[in-house]
């Protein structure tokens, strides 16, 4: 077992994962299942300033690795540091230089406006009230919120709520901040906004921002390096930049056809399926653009309905490990 | 300690925001707690004094213990989801916290209906508890010691939870004491009363501090506050090995 | 050929049972508690009746003791949610989807609530009987007891239409919530639940006679101590159809209003 190394290059890393593993004993007594093994011998590091995300299909692994970089859960084994301390035995000291957003869990009182959760976190963070006044109002034009904290937070929209709990994760200024897929339940709009804001604090502040997801555009629109992770184990690690000329170049085409067609040949275009009355193509996109193909389509066939839609992460994570889908 | 205050305050604030039915609900609590109290009268008024026991130290009784019912369940009002939120792994909100965690996690809710007992008791004291410093001293100390209790003996058995996976261990612990605690544990014979001074320390809760009131005895007092202060003491250690399994992630039935 | 009883009678009982059934654990901790609360307040009686030379208003230890089982068994059959359950499905807007539904609203709800609270009553008479069984012995007339059969899912009628009838008021209120501690207390001492009424002082049994509450507690367990007085059952049947009557008529009105108001 191998004790963490400092990045001697750049000074302490922010993140430092060295073989973690996590084991769920699973079932007891009589009715004994196997151990569920969550995470196998993870590895990977995190340097101080970095946008990472951390995608995987449902099941992955993803939540309980944030977890336990978070302090809530700890390893089976392996080592992890997160800001040189030990997640689960320095919870508290840890809590107060990192931020927390978990999708389904709110900081913040239902029937109180945020500003009112707010004072209660800065107090539980050691601010005091004008410092914290002062970093408030920093962060309400920083996320562009500051209409929305004297409502109370049960007539927030659900887009409107993460903004204010963005905002609450902030105030005690971490150095990195763990969201636990916090696009989940958002509208398209909410979504980018909110994608827009995490790059934002990212750029301002200089935080570090470690995200999991398991929504692609998620990766494309914040992270600067993505993680892929698939029953437990890292399969990608690397630029999203690169990921996204070799695998996310990739666009499905779905066609519903009012009368057959043969089956067609296109440059940069795989067909996936084709039947009398649909057809599916995957376009590569760096050899054939999208509308280029959808201008073919519409001209030459017989279309009743098209739709574009991104792989399945499935399909991409399918194709990093070249196996046929 | 300010975290804690602040926890408190929030929680106070946000319990206020539903003043509609909060007049209603506290003037219905009244009704609960009059309608024990015609039934103690009208019992001892019809059996006559039992055991040492008679109308009047009932109501001392009913007053303990709508005190410290009410300090219990109203302030610290999650002591009685504590099971929930273990097996439902809901305590990860509190976790992201630099925050001790099971202060936090008690006063994070409270309920100001609960507190209307509170008036209650107090009232019920002064109009028929006899009152005078000395015995509004105790009183106070008595139903202070029998919260403590309660609370002890709350998130000891919702800290099961950890252990059990199950939730309901919390809810079937909070029924059994406040149930029991209406009776003074002198009724009861053998088995019984000693599982009352024990396990489930219904009698402590308030029969105890109810005789105390009338025939104060220093021995019977110090065995109550030591009950309280281990009680606690049990219950933040339950809590505490409870939350290791937690942390282990033993406790979940879903990852 | 018309059905005496609409089909929907019949599918409303056996979900209720059905749903009590299905969480043998709810059952089995439900009985736990029961046998504590009967442990306690028979004991409670049973010491008042010794210090009173054995025999307190015709009640000695057994029938004290048996009283406390079935008063328990039939106020314990009934969820003590019901109300604030009614009140949560008004406000909640589950009652207006209920309304689409080609039965009365209100029948539903009583069908269903009435075969929930039958494993319940079985699990409470075995529970409470056993204690009575190990403190005093069996009951004091087997005769009697086989009346009281009858008049415990009679009691858990007659309660389970008044708390529909009360909880109406959330049709109006919003907040039923607080309407069911009223209730409860209610049952409590003019219902004969905690008290044998024939202890209670004079004028105040009068009145007990004279309201619904006794139906829910009384009844079944003035029979099941030994007092043989089958004209109770009768009294429990006319109270029925009046409560029944109560509840129909005021969720009519509300869902009236509903529809002219909104959810």
């Amino acid at each position: 077992m191998t004790t963490s190394i400092a990045n001697d290059r750049n000074g302490a890393l922010a993140i430092d994962v060295h073989g973690l593993t996590k084991t769920f004993p699973a079932g007891r007594g009589r009715r004994r299942r196997p151990d569920v093994e969550a995470v196998r011998g993870i590895t990977f590091s995190v340097e101080p300033g970095e946008r990472v995300a951390y995608i995987g299909p449902n099941g992955a692994g993803k939540s309980t690795s944030i977890k336990i970089l978070t302090g809530i859960l700890h390893a089976s084994s392996g080592d992890v540091t997160v800001l040189g301390m030990v997640p689960w035995r320095e919870r508290r000291r840890l809590t107060r230089r990192i931020g927390t957003l978990f999708g389904q869990r709110s900081q913040l009182w239902f029937e109180l406006t945020p500003r009112q959760s707010f004072r209660m976190l800065a107090a539980i963070h050691r601010l005091d009230r004008a410092e914290a006044a002062r970093r408030v109002a920093e962060i309400a034009e920083l996320l562009d919120a500051g209409d929305l904290f004297d409502q109370p937070v049960r007539s927030l929209s659900l887009g409107q709520r993460m903004r204010c709990e963005l905002a609450a994760c902030m105030l005690h200024r971490p150095e990195i901040l763990f969201l636990d897929e916090p696009t989940i339940g958002l509208d398209l709009l909410a979504k980018q906004l909110f994608r827009d804001l995490l790059v934002r604090l990212n750029r301002d502040r200089g935080t570090t921002i470690f995200l999991t997801s398991h929504d692609v555009a998620d990766v494309e629109h914040v992270a600067e390096r993505v993680v892929v992770v698939n029953h437990g184990s890292i399969i990608y690690d690397d630029a999203v930049g690169t990921l996204r000329r070799t695998l996310l170049a990739t666009k499905l085409v779905e066609v519903g056809l009012s009368a057959p067609v043969p089956v067609p040949d296109f440059d940069g275009v795989t067909v996936l399926e084709h039947s009398p009355t649909a057809a599916r193509l995957a376009v590569d996109t760096n050899r054939r653009s999208v509308r280029d193909v959808l201008d073919v389509l519409l001209d030459t066939w017989p279309v009743a309905d098209i739709s574009v839609v991104d792989p399945p992460l499935e399909d991409v994570i399918a194709e990093i490990y070249g196996v046929p889908r | 300690m300010r975290g804690f205050a602040a926890t408190l305050r929030g929680a106070f604030a946000e319990a206020l925001t539903n003043r509609r039915a909060f007049g209603a609900q506290v003037a219905l609590m009244f009704g609960n707690d009059l309608a024990w109290c015609a039934f103690w009268v009208l019992f001892f008024d019809r059996a006559g004094n039992l055991r040492g026991w008679d109308g009047t130290r009932a109501l001392l009784l009913l007053s303990v213990f709508a005190t410290s019912a009410g300090l219990t369940l109203g302030v610290f009002a999650n002591v009685r989801h504590v099971g929930q939120m273990a097996s439902d792994g809901r305590l990860d909100a509190v976790l992201a916290l630099p925050v001790s965690p099971l202060p936090h996690l008690l006063v994070r809710q409270v309920r100001t209906v609960n507190l209307g007992d509170v008036l209650f008791g107090l009232g019920l004291f002064l109009v028929a508890g006899d009152p005078d410093p000395g015995r509004f001293g105790i009183y106070l100390v008595g139903s202070l010691a029998s919260t403590g209790l309660m609370l002890g003996f709350l998130i000891t058995a919702g800290s099961l939870a950890f252990f059990v996976g199950s939730g309901e261990t919390g809810e079937a612990g909070f029924h059994a004491l406040l149930l029991l605690s209406n009776y003074p544990a002198d009724f009861f014979g053998g088995l019984t009363k000693l599982v009352l001074y024990t396990v489930i320390p219904a009698a402590f809760v308030t029969a105890v501090p109810a005789k105390l009131v009338d025939e104060f005895d220093p021995g019977l007092a110090a065995l109550l506050l030591g009950a309280s202060a281990a009680f606690l003491a049990a219950g933040w250690a339950t809590f505490t090995f409870g939350l290791r399994r937690y942390s282990s992630g033993s406790v979940w039935t879903q990852a | 050929m018309r059905r005496l009883v609409p089909a929907w009678v019949g599918v409303a009982l056996t979900t209720g049972a059905r749903r009590v059934l299905a969480a043998p654990g709810g059952l089995a901790v439900g009985m736990a508690i029961h046998v504590l609360i009967v442990g306690a307040v028979s004991t409670l009686w049973r010491v008042a009746v010794e210090a009173n030379g054995g025999s307190l208003d015709g009640y000695d230890a057994t029938s004290v003791t048996w009283y406390m089982v079935l008063s328990e068994a039939a106020y314990m059959a009934v969820s003590s949610r019901i109300i604030e359950d009614i009140g949560d499905d008004i406000a909640g807007g589950a009652v207006a989807s209920e309304m689409l539904r080609p039965a009365p609203v209100v029948g539903i709800r009583l069908a269903v609530q009435f075969g929930a609270s039958l494993p319940r009553l079985v699990a409470n008479l075995v529970a409470g009987g056993a204690v009575a069984l190990v403190t005093v012995g069996g009951p004091p007339s087997t005769g009697a007891l086989l009346l009281a059969l009858p008049a415990l899912p009679l009691a858990a009628a007659c309660n389970l239409a008044a708390a529909h009838a009360f909880a109406g008021v959330a049709f109006w209120l919003r907040d039923a919530g607080s309407a069911w501690f009223l209730y409860q207390k209610l049952i409590f001492i003019f219902g004969g639940m905690l008290l044998p009424l024939q202890v209670v002082p004079g004028a105040m049994r009068a009145i007990a006679f004279g309201l619904p509450f006794m139906t829910m507690a009384y009844v079944p367990a003035r029979l099941g101590s030994g007092h043989v007085e089958p004209q109770l059952l009768l009294v429990q049947v006319a109270w029925l159809v009046v409560l029944t009557a109560a509840a129909t008529a005021t969720f009519t009105a509300g869902e009236r209003r509903l529809q002219a108001v909104g959810g």
